[in-house]
């Protein structure tokens, strides 16, 4: 059974046929081939395909494509604007969280839905965030470092915004 | 010694392309016509295959092609020859590959999977060494004797036996009679998982030009290439492989795994790529496990505490194919002294097989697994000898002039084991404990010494190309991959250093492709940094030499007397006589149009300067410089549920030379984490029949973000004189002396010793209750 959906993703209008198997993951990166989206186990845990629906962080590997239709998702893809790198993004860059960089897309993500809605947001639910996402390079610290600079930076995009 | 451009923290090259979702790796790759493949796993561990039907998977959708092992003839492997890509009459574990379906997606090859019949006459199934030991036990490989190895390998057809290591140093175990006490433990080190984030994958393309164009998440592209050439018979050169970048391998990416697999696969649909990506489930049952090692230690000490003889056993289960275990097992053995001086060793590894999936590298690669062992023997030594455990362990650090279990003199540039252990003596033991216990909590401290020795073999060097571009940039390419560890900002420094100029101006290129990169034999054993290191130190110079030797004919004068300074080659003697580098990149033209010199650029690698294969007593020479490093833990473990807290950790380790704070910090962070999920989560498990009960990461518990403790970081620098720069390398080193510091400060939190890992939350609640009845009773 195949079923046709239409989503916004990264600022775009997208419509894309879909069967009932299907999860967000497969439309992002073998429909769409936005393929900063990574996959790294079969069952929602290690967070690596998170991605931003409707200002929420979702792990798009177990979420039913279906849940697509009339969503505004966001990727990896969609986080610079040309060159300029999202504040987030150049956080994570600098702070040494990045090494093999394979989790680094779906940590971004995870910050952009926290940040972007609660830029206060507390070193606890910071933590519960992250605390989501597997690695196995960095330890972990570099990421903390990387958020907290993350969260200052939005922080002051939105001051000087006012 | 102080460096323009090392020992500062440069932001790695590839970052941004990480962070922007750019960085392509394996399963981001699309080729036209590609197809995929999904495989089929056996229904036991050891059986006979009776039959397969694979009549009624053909007809389902979108299916091109279902492969078995039928009609393999070839095997394949580097140490030991005893690899086939596909089962063909039996299976050996649980992850084997039986069938294969190629198809359009790889929902339509999953899907037609259930599809094969696989009829299987039952085998006795051995997941332990010792179990495969045993006399009666029935042959995992009945033609052992027929296949190619090693000369420096030992067999032992009839039995499950794949290698047996043996070293004598001294008067061997006779040495025993010197000791005045004598400690023995056994310890074991349980199979385990990189489980890197990234899963195992390849794509292999058999074109009609008879090239085979492979791409795989692999650290050993030009081992690939050499192995596949080997078995489809063509010429090495036509066989191509492509690294993209990795998404974290800590070993299990190293040595051949899943590429002959998938060229076997795709060999069957000649013209077109097949792509197969490992589920995570697969990426545990069916590529390389680690460690499975099993030590028995006995030490003999004199009563002051100087070490004697030390008599080691290592069983290692090395899976059902041992090519990639047989290294692990001598490495583990011969390690097994740890950084200490025995002067009498007898020290035994049997590479066995079992019905498991084949052992392979995992970070520390036969380090982690006895220097448990060792690091818990001490402090079990100084308890029994009623000494101080650091005293003990400083009467027999390896130093300069002492000599290891291999015969080999150790120097002052292997670096400061002392200096490591003092420190972190002084980080974490410098004050009193605060408490023992409270309420809640029991509270303890560990520490462990560790040592690590160069990983090497006859023909293992690291090429460097270099060339220099007409403003003066400098492009870089290295055959090293990229797996995380930052080699790329590290190629940058050190090439800035020496030809220098800012790093901005060098770009490392490392996209390997065996046709354009140089020759890497592989990137492992932390030997990157400092043998690509030296390969790089080597091309600069030469690439210097060449502008110096244009700059001559154009300055007409003699190279000797010329400088370089990264802008300019100039007469020494006065300055202002000088061409810049900018006019002799491509050689350099004069005003009526003469040509003169050459392009500047240059090919250089880097062997390890001394290598030999053990002889008749196992000693010999492992080719390069070892180094040192000392850990240790503080921990709270959880009064009510045995849970173990590990709120700080310190390392400190002679590196040589730092290169890069910022990213020689993350590597240790990183690396004490592992180390910590080996020491209390981690363990790949089997039930009786061979079946892993734990294939995924809910169930294989990596440690997670509100796990990682709170870690000190420090350095000696003791140069090292064959590294670049004096620097040495840390990749795996920061792995090994956690579990037993985490062990050793259990002991010292609640008074019981443990001797295998991981130590649950369970175990330590039995503990408990056993001690109180103890109490009681």
């Amino acid at each position: 059974m195949t079923e046709k959906i239409s989503f916004t993703i990264n600022g775009e209008t997208c419509s894309v046929e879909i069967d009932e198997e299907m999860m967000v993951i497969d439309v992002i990166r073998d429909v769409l081939d936005l393929t900063g989206t990574k996959r790294g186990c079969d069952n929602a845990t290690c967070g690596t395909c998170v991605i931003v629906m409707n200002g929420k962080a979702v792990k798009s590997c177990n979420t039913p494509a279906s849940k697509m239709q009339g969503a505004n998702i966001l990727t990896i893809e969609g986080m610079s604007k040309g060159m300029e790198l999202h504040p987030i993004q150049k956080a994570i860059a600098e702070s040494g969280a990045v090494q093999c960089g394979f989790c680094t897309p779906g940590i971004v993500m995870e910050l952009h839905a926290l940040l972007e809605s609660k830029p206060d947001a507390s070193e606890t639910e910071l933590s519960n965030a992250l605390n989501k996402h597997l690695c196995r390079c960095t330890g972990y610290e570099p990421i903390r470092d990387g958020a907290l600079i993350a969260q200052q930076l939005v922080r002051e995009r939105i001051t000087a915004n006012i | 010694m102080a460096y323009k451009y090392l020992g500062k923290s440069y932001i790695r090259p590839d970052a941004i392309n990480k962070v922007t979702g750019k960085a392509i790796f394996l399963d981001d790759i699309r080729l036209p016509g590609m197809l995929h493949a999904a495989i089929l796993r056996p229904k036991y561990a050891h059986a006979r295959i009776l039959s397969i039907d694979t009549s009624e998977a053909e007809k389902c959708p979108g299916v091109v092609k279902v492969v078995t092992g039928k009609g393999c003839t070839y095997r394949y492997g580097d140490n030991i020859r005893d690899q086939i890509p596909m089962a063909v009459e039996k299976v050996r574990h649980i992850g084997e590959p039986v069938a294969a379906v190629i198809a359009d997606t790889p929902r339509h090859a999953y899907a037609a999977l259930d599809k094969i019949k696989v009829e299987y006459d039952p085998l006795p199934v051995y997941t332990d060494a010792r179990q495969a030991m045993s006399e009666d036990a029935v042959l995992i490989h009945e033609n052992l004797e027929e296949y190619w190895h090693l000369p420096t390998l030992n067999p032992k057809p009839g039995t499950n036996i794949a290698n047996l290591y043996h070293l004598v140093k001294g008067r061997g175990e006779e040495g025993f009679e010197e000791a005045e006490v004598i400690i023995e433990g056994e310890f074991n080190y349980p199979f385990g998982s990189c489980a890197a984030l990234e899963p195992h994958g390849s794509i292999v393309w058999f074109k009609e030009d008879r090239t085979i164009e492979v791409w795989s998440s692999s650290i050993c592209p030009f081992i690939i290439r050499d192995d596949i050439a080997h078995s489809y018979g063509v010429p090495v050169s036509d066989v191509r492989v492509h690294i993209p970048d990795i998404g974290g391998c800590f070993g299990y990416k190293s040595d051949i795994t899943v590429e002959q697999t998938i060229a076997w696969i795709a060999s069957f649909v000649p013209g077109r790529p097949v792509k197969w990506v490992a589920t995570r489930k697969e990426d545990i049952t069916s590529t390389l496990l680690a460690h499975g090692i099993r030590t028995v230690m006995k030490i003999g000490a004199k009563r002051d505490g100087k070490l004697v003889a030390l008599k080691t056993i290592v069983y290692h289960s090395g899976g059902a194919y041992s090519d990639t275990a047989v290294n692990v097992t001598m490495a583990a053995t011969h390690n097994s002294t740890g950084p200490y001086e025995f002067e009498h060793c007898d020290l035994t590894g049997y590479t066995v097989y079992t019905n498991t999936p084949p052992v392979g590298a995992f970070r520390g690669y036969g380090h982690p697994e006895p220097q448990f062992a060792t690091e818990r023997m001490m402090d079990l030594l100084a308890r029994k000898l009623n000494m101080d455990p650091f005293e003990l362990r400083a009467k027999n650090y390896l130093r300069e002039g002492s000599v290891n279990s291999l015969g080999e003199r150790m120097w002052k540039s292997n670096g400061d084991m002392q200096a490591c252990a003092d420190r972190v003596q002084q980080i974490v033991f410098g004050k009193p404990k605060e408490k023992q216990e409270d309420d809640q909590f029991y509270y303890g401290r560990g520490f462990a010494a560790l040592m690590k020795s160069p990983k090497g073999a006859p023909f293992s060097t690291k090429g460097c190309y270099m060339k220099m571009n007409i403003d003066g940039s400098v492009s870089v390419n290295m055959g090293g991959a990229e797996v995380g560890q930052g080699l790329r900002t590290v190629v940058r420094q050190i090439a800035a250093e020496a030809l220098k100029i800012p790093p901005e101006k060098v770009r490392c290129y490392n996209e390997i492709d065996t046709q354009f990169s140089p020759y890497e034999w592989q990137t492992i054993g932390s030997m990157f940094t400092m043998q690509g290191g030296r390969a790089i130190v080597r091309a600069a110079e030469k690439l210097i030499q060449g502008l110096k030797k244009t700059a001559a004919q154009v300055l007409r004068t003699d190279e000797d007397y010329l400088e370089y300074d990264g802008e300019y080659v100039y007469l020494r003697s006065d300055p202002s006589v000088r061409v810049p580098v900018t006019q002799l990149a491509r050689g350099y033209i004069t005003d009526n149009g003469i040509t003169i010199g050459d392009l500047a650029q240059s090919v250089a690698d880097a062997r390890l300067p001394r290598y030999s294969n053990p002889n008749q007593n196992g000693q010999g020479n492992l080719g390069v410089t070892y180094t040192f490093g000392a850990q240790a833990a503080e921990i709270r473990i959880e009064k009510k549920t045995g849970k173990i807290y590990v709120d700080h950790f310190a390392s400190v380790f002679d590196v040589g030379q730092v290169i890069n704070p910022l990213q020689i910090r993350g590597t240790v962070l990183g690396g004490v984490l592992m180390g910590l999920g080996a020491a209390l989560y981690e363990e790949v498990k089997f039930d009786e029949e061979g079946r892993i009960l734990n294939p995924h990461y809910f169930q294989y518990h990596i440690p997670t973000y509100k796990e990682a403790p709170q870690q000190t970081i420090e350095f000696i620098e003791t140069p090292d004189p064959i590294g670049a720069f004096g620097a040495r390398g840390i990749g795996e080193h920061p792995v090994i002396g956690v579990p037993p510091a985490i062990l050793n400060a259990i002991y010292d939190a609640i008074g019981v010793d443990f001797y295998e890992i991981p130590v649950t939350p369970e175990k330590i609640k039995q503990a408990l209750e056993a001690r109180t009845e103890k109490e009681y009773a």
